[in-house]
């Protein structure tokens, strides 16, 4: 297939495989020479391959039917993402720096409120944020760890500069993906891997996991972890039990577990009873405990927040803490990196405008149709406003909205998403993608090599949900001898 | 372990049990077919009434037809003890407990079932029903050696082991009656070709035990001799007998088990009766019918015991 790249349109865009004037980038050319080996037909074959390797793994993220019907097996495109090394770890090192600093701020919060006595922050971003938890007030977690596990989105601009789009603090998903995706790859190509040096990512189950025991609070020199589920009903079910699963943790629903007057958290084993130290818990805030929260939860465990609060049991992200997750909050990140670290950030944010701000207000009401609207507390890319795409009633409507409640929205310029090849019917064509790697805070810090690339299938579109059509590719950091620089050196 | 992490384990294994033996139990009507001679009426609702569907097959269905009772028995979605709804239930079990259980295991099921699901037209034709069922069967097998030969030999493994022995035993006092319901309906009687033997040749080698027999009862093959090596062979591992010592064995493992060696005492006792039945009799099935309501109350113990949580809680 030498003619791979043929035609291969690169102009007006940032295409994360291949250079403007056509030639693969560095961390891409290993892989471009393999592929040029093959037949058009044996490329069909590889993506027929993995879509068969899918559906015997059981890969899926279905939402539950009675008898099974509507199983929607994990949407993959066998063209992997290439990054180099060198840029990755840059890229690693902000996202650490930029979740030290988050966590700084959600514990800030919760105790002395530096942040806004300094002044570089409105206080109210805070208290009308719907996911501020006045019942977390006064704790201090260990290590400071509130958000243990975080996945922030990362999106490429025309100009080749990686922004950070938003942080997902509350309950993040993904992860399984990314390390299913790479199981799938060293299926249906397994030659790739013997022949070129991609960083592995097997080893987030045993980070997490030895995160998560750093977090016990209590003596046992094995600390009983477990991953608190809303059961087989929710649609990242598959990814709760894959986690449990590789970290050998119990899988818990809320109804395994109880709260007893010592203020301590057990699990219904087949002999009894059993202290639990630490829970990676896989539900929101609301419905964690409906003896605080929403009473009418069933999910939850009664009594979960006063074992928290006491000190017996530690939990995986903390309450409260998606209180950092707002919108708002994000677009203050700088700020903290710089108030609470005393550091320059190391991976930018996509510009915003706060609507609360007047001046803000006034631009994005202005230029409402250049610009993409979001509101401060969704997740999954609803609610959104694309404003070129939308119409002149949409836009009225979004008008309203803002002028009722400001606080609730941000605005951001449209960003023409990076693309990376993907396999459509016959060729490569380029597709729109995005990526989640995954940091951990505990004792120590670590981010995935990589992480999950999402792709938008549909030609043109932005939209990398997987539950509104998106798709996703395996991720590789790549290192090369140039990307090591041992070349040049002769 | 969970409760009801316990309690799926003990699931998974019951339905690939019930799965396999599902399927061995529509091959030996298949194989009758065959062999037998052509006075003898075969009668296909036969097995309707051994896996106790009749309300259900007389609801759904009008004709008792080779076609329909196959249907019912192998891909009725519908009904929940059909062969497809066993694994699909047995691959549910197992997909809400794989962060207990080997990969391997989920992902062998999970391929069976697609497997099963993509070709279940081939349960319509008597031809490809049979290597369809071959397959299943070896699949099933697969898994319980697969179980058998990378688990650690603990609770986890315990309860599967539960299951499997369980409905192994309960199958099998179901397919030994099939024998009793073919002898009883059979009126015309040749002496030249006796289709008694014929039927329990073929009864035996539904189980797999058609080999084992021959070494350890060494007579011709008789409905009596059958159902005793069936009920109690010491050493057969799907004889009645053997699955309830192994459950014993098993059980006294697991926490706070004393209380379910009353009700295995009893189910052996049951089992050991020396009364000799005269095959095809209702005595007969009557003591297969009562093996498994005793069974069903050992299955109700485990329940008190570990699989419910709320007790446990007090």
């Amino acid at each position: 297939m030498a003619h791979l790249l043929a035609d291969y349109p690169t102009e007006g865009i940032y295409d994360e495989s291949v250079q403007a004037d056509g030639k693969p980038r560095l961390a891409s050319e290993q892989l471009f020479d393999y592929m040029s080996k093959l037949e058009s037909k044996d490329f069909k074959e590889l993506q027929k391959n993995a879509n068969t390797t899918i559906a015997q793994f059981g890969i899926s993220f279905t939402v539950y039917s009675d008898k099974g019907n509507i199983d929607r097996l994990w949407p993959f495109d066998v063209f992997p993402r290439a990054i180099d090394v060198k840029e990755w770890s840059q890229t690693s090192k902000g996202l650490t720096q930029r979740l030290r600093a988050l966590n700084h701020f959600i514990e800030d919060v919760y105790n002395e409120q530096k942040i806004f006595k300094a002044g570089i922050m409105p206080l109210d971003v805070i208290t009308s944020s719907k996911d501020y938890r006045p019942e977390c007030v006064g704790m201090k977690l260990k290590h400071g760890s509130w958000a243990c596990i975080c996945g922030t989105d990362l999106v490429r601009g025309a100009d080749g500069v990686m922004y950070v789009l938003e942080d997902n603090l509350r309950v993040p998903s993904g992860v399984s993906y990314m390390l299913e995706n790479r199981a799938v790859m060293k299926q249906v190509m397994p030659e790739v891997f013997h022949d070129m040096n991609i960083m592995p990512v097997d080893q987030y189950p045993t980070n997490l996991l030895s995160m998560l025991r750093s977090l016990s609070p209590n003596d046992d020199p094995i600390p009983e972890v477990v991953v608190l589920t809303p059961g087989v009903y929710n649609s990242a079910y598959y990814e709760h039990a894959y986690l449990a699963h590789e970290m050998g943790a119990e899988l818990v629903e809320g109804s395994d577990l109880v709260v007893l007057g010592d203020d301590c958290v057990y699990m219904r084993n087949i002999d009894g009873l059993k202290k639990v130290d630490v829970i990676y818990r896989r539900i929101d805030d609301a419905f964690m405990d409906p003896e605080v929260f929403r009473e009418d939860s069933t999910l939850g465990v009664p009594g979960l927040m006063r074992a928290w609060k006491s000190g017996n049991v530690a939990i995986a992200n903390a309450p409260g803490c998606g209180v950092a997750d707002d919108k708002v909050v994000y677009a203050y990140v700088p700020d903290m990196i710089r108030f609470y670290l005393n550091e320059e950030p190391l991976v930018p944010n996509v510009p915003t405008y706060l609507c609360s701000n007047p001046k803000d207000r006034a631009y994005v009401l202005e230029h409402l149709a250049e610009l993409v609207v979001k509101p401060a507390n969704e997740s999954g890319g609803y609610g959104l406003l694309i404003g070129p795409h939308a119409s002149e009633e949409e836009l009225e409507t979004f008008k309203g909205l803002i002028q009722e409640n400001p606080r609730n929205y941000i605005a951001q310029p449209t960003l023409n998403l990076s693309t990376v090849p993907t396999v459509c019917d016959d060729e490569l064509d380029p597709r729109h993608v995005d990526l989640r790697p995954f940091i951990l805070q505990g004792a120590k810090t670590y981010v995935t090599a990589g992480g999950l690339t999402r792709v938008a299938l549909r030609k043109g579109s932005l939209v990398v949900n997987s539950s509104q059509g998106g798709g996703s590719k395996d991720t590789w950091i790549v290192k090369t001898e140039r990307s090591e620089g041992e070349q040049h050196a002769l | 372990m969970l409760s009801k992490v316990a309690e799926r384990l003990y699931w998974s294994a019951r339905y690939i049990e019930r799965v396999e033996n599902t399927a061995r139990l529509a091959k030996v009507f298949s194989q009758l077919m065959f062999d037998l001679p052509k006075a003898v009426k075969l009668n296909w609702y036969t097995l309707v009434q051994i896996t106790s569907n009749e309300v259900f097959f007389d609801t759904h269905y009008e004709a008792k037809t080779e076609k329909n009772c196959m249907s019912m028995l192998l891909s009725d979605r519908d009904n929940s003890t059909s062969l497809l709804s066993s694994l699909w239930w047995a691959r549910e079990n197992m997909r809400t407990t794989r962060d207990i259980l080997p990969r391997e295991a989920w992902v062998h099921i999970n391929e069976l079932y697609l497997m099963v699901k993509e070709n279940k037209e081939d349960f319509e034709s008597r031809s490809k029903r049979n290597a369809l069922l071959d397959k299943i069967i070896k699949g099933c097998q697969s898994w319980t050696g697969m179980m058998t030969s990378t688990m650690s030999q603990n609770n986890t493994y315990r309860f599967i082991m539960l299951g499997t022995a369980i409905e192994r035993a309960d199958m099998t006092s179901r397919i030994l009656d099939v024998g009793g319901f073919f002898v009883s309906q059979e009126t015309v009687v040749d002496d030249e070709y006796p289709s008694d033997s014929i039927l329990w040749a073929n009864l035996l080698k539904s189980v797999s035990a058609y080999f084992m027999y021959r070494q350890n009862v060494q007579t011709e093959i008789t409905g009596q001799h059958v159902v005793d090596f069936l009920m109690k062979d010491k050493e057969f591992a799907r004889s009645v007998r053997f699955c309830i010592n192994f459950v014993s064995s098993v059980v006294s493992k697991l926490p706070n088990s004393s209380e379910l060696k009353e009700e295995l005492d009893a189910l052996v006792l049951h089992i050991d009766q020396d009364t000799v039945y005269e095959v095809g009799s209702t005595a007969l099935h009557d003591y297969l019918d009562e093996l498994q309501m005793a069974l069903s109350t050992v299955h109700n113990k485990f329940y008190e015991i570990w699989f419910n949580p709320k007790q446990l809680a007090a």
